[in-house]
């Protein structure tokens, strides 16, 4: 239930933000949100209960690395733009 | 305990990380000598080609208590995935080079996403799913950044990122609901637990099908179906035209892949659920994707959109499977023409971005359309090559895209019912409307006169070598019958009793 929220609460978010660094922090929460659920899972229903660290443990293993490249690009635009905020991302439209 | 033989079954997997590890090494050991590294990928790449080729014969195998099994469509998969990564990487040099982009942190990158494709089409759990995927975006992610002094490339690198992670989580909570409640990871499990669901008519838990609807939304996302579209035309026109030609192929038809083990593998037995979504994406992915390409005047936008179309017309291979009753002929002929499309759209739209980017090889030529005038005087060649894949793309009979269209179109008449035919119909005529844009740029090649200035064309070897691949690959893949068969063996695959 609790994940559940947290995971709205992160798409939210990254719906509503324009900053490019919030974005990724409501990513963040939302992979958060899974990892609870499945630790959640591991906790109540007993047939789950010896994968559910191993899976968390993975899932926290590739949210570090996606933000690991994340802040990278991040870093390489704000280079370019000296902003973060996505709204002025686009040069490209037509 | 693994034994020899399924170490066999691991090679072409184990050979693609490895050569991008090698690549690296022999970067820092002869620093900036971009030709080696070169080298060293195309023979590691053909290495593997041909070990994937051998492994073939041995057959079907499980390894790793069945989360990774290598049967016919694994190798399928394989083979098209290595040949994409070897075009791209012929492909690169001449765009590049001029640009003072590194070689080998490319050709590491890449090789590192296309490990995490065929990683990604052997899975058969759903945590080993979602690490492949993972393995496949993010060097995609640094990929579409390459050029990371160009605003342009930086800007759609966000976009592609901010988007994608975000389809990500979403594909990721979906996973851990239907680990939660069917429980267990292996697609095998997930299938019988819903089959028995199926038979004894019981109703779904509300969140498991919560479930199912956010593994859809997240694979619409990747596989980049409207109303998911938005991050494909600006990732695809800011990135170095190599990587846009890789990204509009590569992640797309491994997304296909994690739909053939997710959708078809894992959810069949719900497929009288989920047909209705999937003939309403296709229908509005080819329409929608079509239109806004007649209005393009950036030939790499104008080929994002037309991607993004051709994704619905695989995704019309998908309904006429879905649609479909268990064990029919169309069933089996909707999954062929999903491969099918796949294989062919590969190679023709490579191409077609191949001769983009030698166009590019001086830097300063932009990917507007007006850069094209006069081509057919200027340059024969590519003018040619280009009007080829055009053709191809539009469905022009003998070439691959004609019997691409043909084997998703037709399964969809067969499967019966309104909507399928009413569907086919729509392919029909979208592919009509596609002419248009894809006609226009060749009628802009060999009638308008180039400008004062235009300098000709010259492309390098490796270049050369990839556009006559694919120019060959693109005649005689609707042609020669080995594609046909080996597509069909691996959409046999598909539906071989798990």
């Amino acid at each position: 239930m609790l994940s559940a929220l947290l995971f709205c609460v992160g798409s939210f978010g990254f719906l509503a933000r324009r900053n490019a660094i919030a974005m990724l922090m409501s990513i963040e929460l939302m992979l958060n949100a899974v990892n609870l659920a499945i630790v959640a899972f591991g906790a109540f229903v007993p047939a789950l209960q010896n994968r559910a660290s191993i899976i968390a443990l993975t899932v926290m293993a590739v949210a570090a690395a996606e933000a690991t490249v994340g802040l990278a690009i991040v870093i390489a635009i704000y280079r370019n733009r000296r902003t973060p905020l996505v709204d002025e991302y686009a040069s490209m439209r037509e | 305990m693994t034994s020899p033989a399924e170490l066999l079954a691991l090679a072409p997997l184990a050979l693609v990380a490895g050569l991008a590890m090698l690549v690296i090494v022999v970067d820092m050991i002869r620093p900036g000598r971009d030709s080696l590294v070169t080298a060293v990928a195309v023979i590691g790449l053909v290495a593997a080609i041909v070990v994937t080729a051998l492994v073939w014969t041995t057959g079907t195998r499980e390894l790793f208590d069945g989360a990774y099994v290598r049967d016919d469509l694994t190798n399928f998969l394989d083979l098209l995935f290595l040949s994409i990564a070897l075009l791209t990487i012929l492909f690169s040099p001449d765009y590049l080079r001029p640009r003072a982009l590194p070689m080998a942190e490319f050709a590491s990158t890449l090789l590192f996403a296309i490990s995490g494709a065929m990683l990604l089409g052997a899975s058969r759990d759903l945590l080993v799913l979602f690490l492949g995927l993972e393995l496949l975006v993010l060097p995609g992610y640094m990929l579409a950044g390459f050029a990371k002094r160009d605003g342009f490339s930086t800007e759609g690198a966000i976009k592609y990122f901010l988007l994608g992670s975000f389809s990500s989580a979403i594909l990721l909570f979906g996973l851990a609901l239907t680990w939660g409640y069917t429980g267990s990871t292996r697609v095998t499990d997930v299938a019988s637990y819903l089959e028995g669901v199926v038979a004894g008519n019981q109703a779904l838990s509300p969140a498991l099908v919560m479930g199912l609807a956010l593994l859809t939304t997240g694979a619409a996302f990747k596989i980049a179906a409207v109303p998911f579209h938005y991050w494909t035309p600006d990732a695809y026109q800011g990135s170095p035209t190599p990587v846009t030609g890789y990204l509009s192929v590569g992640p797309k038809v491994a997304a296909f892949a994690l739909i053939l083990r997710l959708f078809v593998e894992a959810l069949s037995p719900l497929k009288g659920d989920w047909v209705a979504i999937v003939v309403v994406l296709a229908a509005l992915t080819m329409t929608l994707g079509n239109l806004v390409a007649l209005t393009q005047d950036n030939i790499k936008r104008m080929l994002a959109y037309s991607s993004i179309a051709h994704t619905g017309y695989i995704l019309v291979g998908l309904a006429a499977f879905a649609a479909s009753p268990r064990g029919s002929e169309a069933e089996r002929a909707g999954l062929f023409g999903l491969l099918f499309y796949s294989l062919a759209y590969a190679f023709m739209n490579l191409g077609a971005f191949g001769v983009v980017a030698a166009l590019q090889r001086r830097p300063g030529v932009t990917s507007q359309i007006s850069s094209f005038s006069g081509l057919g005087r200027r340059a024969l060649g590519p003018a040619l090559l280009m009007t080829l894949f055009l053709l191809s793309l539009t469905g022009i009979p003998p070439l691959a895209g004609f019997f691409a269209k043909a084997y998703v179109i037709l399964p969809a008449l067969q499967a019966g019912g309104v909507w399928l035919p009413l569907l086919a119909v729509i392919a029909v005529l979208n592919a009509a409307a596609a002419a248009f844009y894809y006609l226009r740029v060749i009628i802009v090649m060999f009638v308008q006169d180039p400008p004062e200035n235009a300098a000709g064309v010259s492309t390098g070897r490796a270049m050369g070598v990839g556009l006559a691949a694919t120019a060959i690959l693109t005649i005689v893949i609707g042609v020669v019958p080995t594609f046909v068969d080996i597509t069909q063996r691996a959409a046999n695959a598909l539906l071989a009793p798990l």
